[in-house]
């Protein structure tokens, strides 16, 4: 009986945070494939194996990609190349690219 | 029943189709065909992309003369001695092991547009469905008087990377002490709009360290060029009084060039150098020519998918193409692939095809941990490629900045090496 419980505890709870990640508004309209077609821009400088120079970003959290993007996008984060990729996203892309660098095996 | 009928119905009817097609349909494969001409930049990542996205519902055959490809990109850096040669050539193999492109290491000779052939140097023929064609420049030898393909191992171009670059770069180790290094930049349009003035760079650090009396003319049939307030300012800060910088209405215009005497003469006067690099103009390469889809010296595309205007089979990539407001660099033609195999993965396979989006930066090194950049966003209008937004460095920037954006040009050369090959 505290075996059923405690299983139907977990599964509410990854309910929950399932409802929680899919309720997240900066990941709103994320289109796995369009992610993958606009990582394309991504993967010229940014490399799954190294940070020398440009960080690695594959795997990295979804929300973080996201924040990141939009910090740029805003010019609160410095770096030209990060400004001008970011300010010609809109949310939707934003968050298309967050699952999917997340996808990926770091 | 009725359904099962229907069915039948269906599967004969797409055999009969696929019957009635046959003929027109030159490859006799299953599997639809996409040939790809030109290993670098952009013809290297039209084939990764195809070959890996379509997960082998395409057949991508690259073909490619050399076995080792040495990039353009970078290649003044190992003129510079910041890398060494072996360091900036790249080996096709991991496109055949990891997506199955059938790699062929032959010339592409000629096109057959209407049977979707293409012949090589081996004299077989290749079928397609699409050909991309990334060619890359060829050299205009006769476009500077005196210049000729015997001429480029006394003057040499290397403009195209591989061995030229190592010709130069000893001849510029062994230059006469004191002695004139000059450089002939070619006119627009030109690969790699910053590279002349890269180069000059280079060859003043080498120079600066081992010959420190010697000087660079550069005879320019331009008025102006690419991040030339950072360049001109670089020189001066680094290089205080080597680098001389003659533009065309002070020269006059260049008459020719005498491999001989190592004779640059021009209207204002006739400059003797112990080494020179003459840069003539360019044109796409042979086979966009024979292929039928240039105009003049460069291949009309449609912005939103790099295929050619003349051809909506064959697509053209790169330095060959005009692609309007994006310049003749590896990052633009990198860039410009992405376009195409999402485009050709929908034609051929019905996969989703996205909105273009191209993008570039160049990045240039002027001394060591000096390194500035260039870069914009574009998008397909109607009718061009065109610019969205851009910016350039500073010349006011600290030099931390500075160290930071060479670093960063690191990572975007192991990243685009990566993206090509890999």
């Amino acid at each position: 009986m505290v075996n059923i419980v405690f299983k139907f505890f977990i599964a509410i709870s990854c309910l929950l945070i399932f409802r929680g990640l899919l309720a997240e508004p900066l990941l709103d309209g994320a289109d796995f494939d369009y992610g993958e077609y606009l990582s394309g821009q991504c993967l010229t400088c940014h490399q799954s194996s190294s940070d020398e120079g440009i960080p690695a970003i594959n795997g990295a959290e979804a929300l973080y990609i996201a924040k990141k993007l939009i910090l740029y996008k805003n010019k609160e984060l410095e770096n030209e190349v990060m400004q001008l990729v970011a300010s010609a996203l809109d949310k939707e892309q934003i968050a298309s690219l967050a699952i999917y660098f997340n996808s990926l095996e770091k | 029943m009725h359904n099962l009928s229907r069915r039948s119905f269906v599967s004969f009817a797409l055999a009969s189709t696929s019957l009635l097609a046959m003929p027109a349909i030159s490859t006799g494969s299953a599997r639809p065909k996409v040939v790809v001409v030109g290993g670098g930049a952009g013809g290297a990542t039209a084939a990764r992309y195809i070959a890996k996205d379509s997960k082998g519902a395409i057949d991508v055959t690259l073909i490619e003369a050399s076995k080792h490809y040495y990039t353009c990109f970078y290649s003044n850096l190992y003129l510079g001695g910041f890398r060494d040669y072996d360091s900036i050539g790249h080996s096709y193999d991991n496109l055949s092991a990891n997506h199955g492109v059938n790699v062929v290491h032959d010339w592409a000779i000629s096109v057959d547009s209407s049977a979707r052939k293409v012949r090589l140097g081996s004299g077989a023929n290749v079928s397609y469905d699409r050909l991309v064609l990334s060619p890359g420049i060829d050299i205009k030898y006769d476009s500077i008087d005196g210049y000729s393909v015997e001429a480029q191992t006394k003057m040499p171009h290397a403009w195209k990377s591989g061995t030229q670059v190592k010709v130069l770069r000893d001849q510029v180790l062994n230059m006469p002490k004191g002695g004139t290094f000059a450089m002939v930049p070619p006119p627009n349009p030109y690969r790699c709009p910053p590279g002349p003035y890269e180069r000059i760079s280079m060859v003043a650090h080498i120079l600066k360290e081992k010959n420190p009396t010697a000087k660079i003319v550069v005879i320019d049939p331009k008025n102006k060029f690419s991040k030339q307030g950072l360049f001109m300012a670089g020189w001066e800060k680094h290089y205080p009084g080597m680098v001389e910088w003659i533009d065309n209405d002070t020269h006059g215009g260049i008459k020719n060039v005498n491999p001989e005497t190592m004779e640059i003469e021009t209207d204002l006067d006739t400059f003797k150098a112990d080494v020179a690099c003459v840069v003539p103009a360019q044109r796409a390469g042979a086979i966009a020519m024979n292929a039928g889809v240039t105009d003049g010296d460069w291949s009309p595309i449609v912005p939103a998918s790099m295929q050619t205007k003349a051809d909506g089979n064959i697509y053209v990539l790169g330095d060959a193409s005009v692609a309007s407001a994006m310049p003749k660099s590896g990052f633009s033609a990198n860039s410009q692939a992405k376009v195409a195999a999402n485009h050709i993965r929908g034609e051929l396979t019905d996969s989703r095809v996205f909105p273009a989006k191209f993008s570039n930066t160049c990045w240039s090194l002027v001394a060591t941990n000096d390194g500035i950049k260039v870069g914009a966003n574009y998008k397909a209008g109607e009718e061009k490629i065109e610019v969205v937004d851009k910016f350039v460095s500073k010349t006011d920037e600290g030099n931390a900045k500075r160290k930071k954006t060479y670093e960063e040009s690191i990572g975007w050369y192991n990243g685009i090496t990566t993206d090509m090959f890999s």
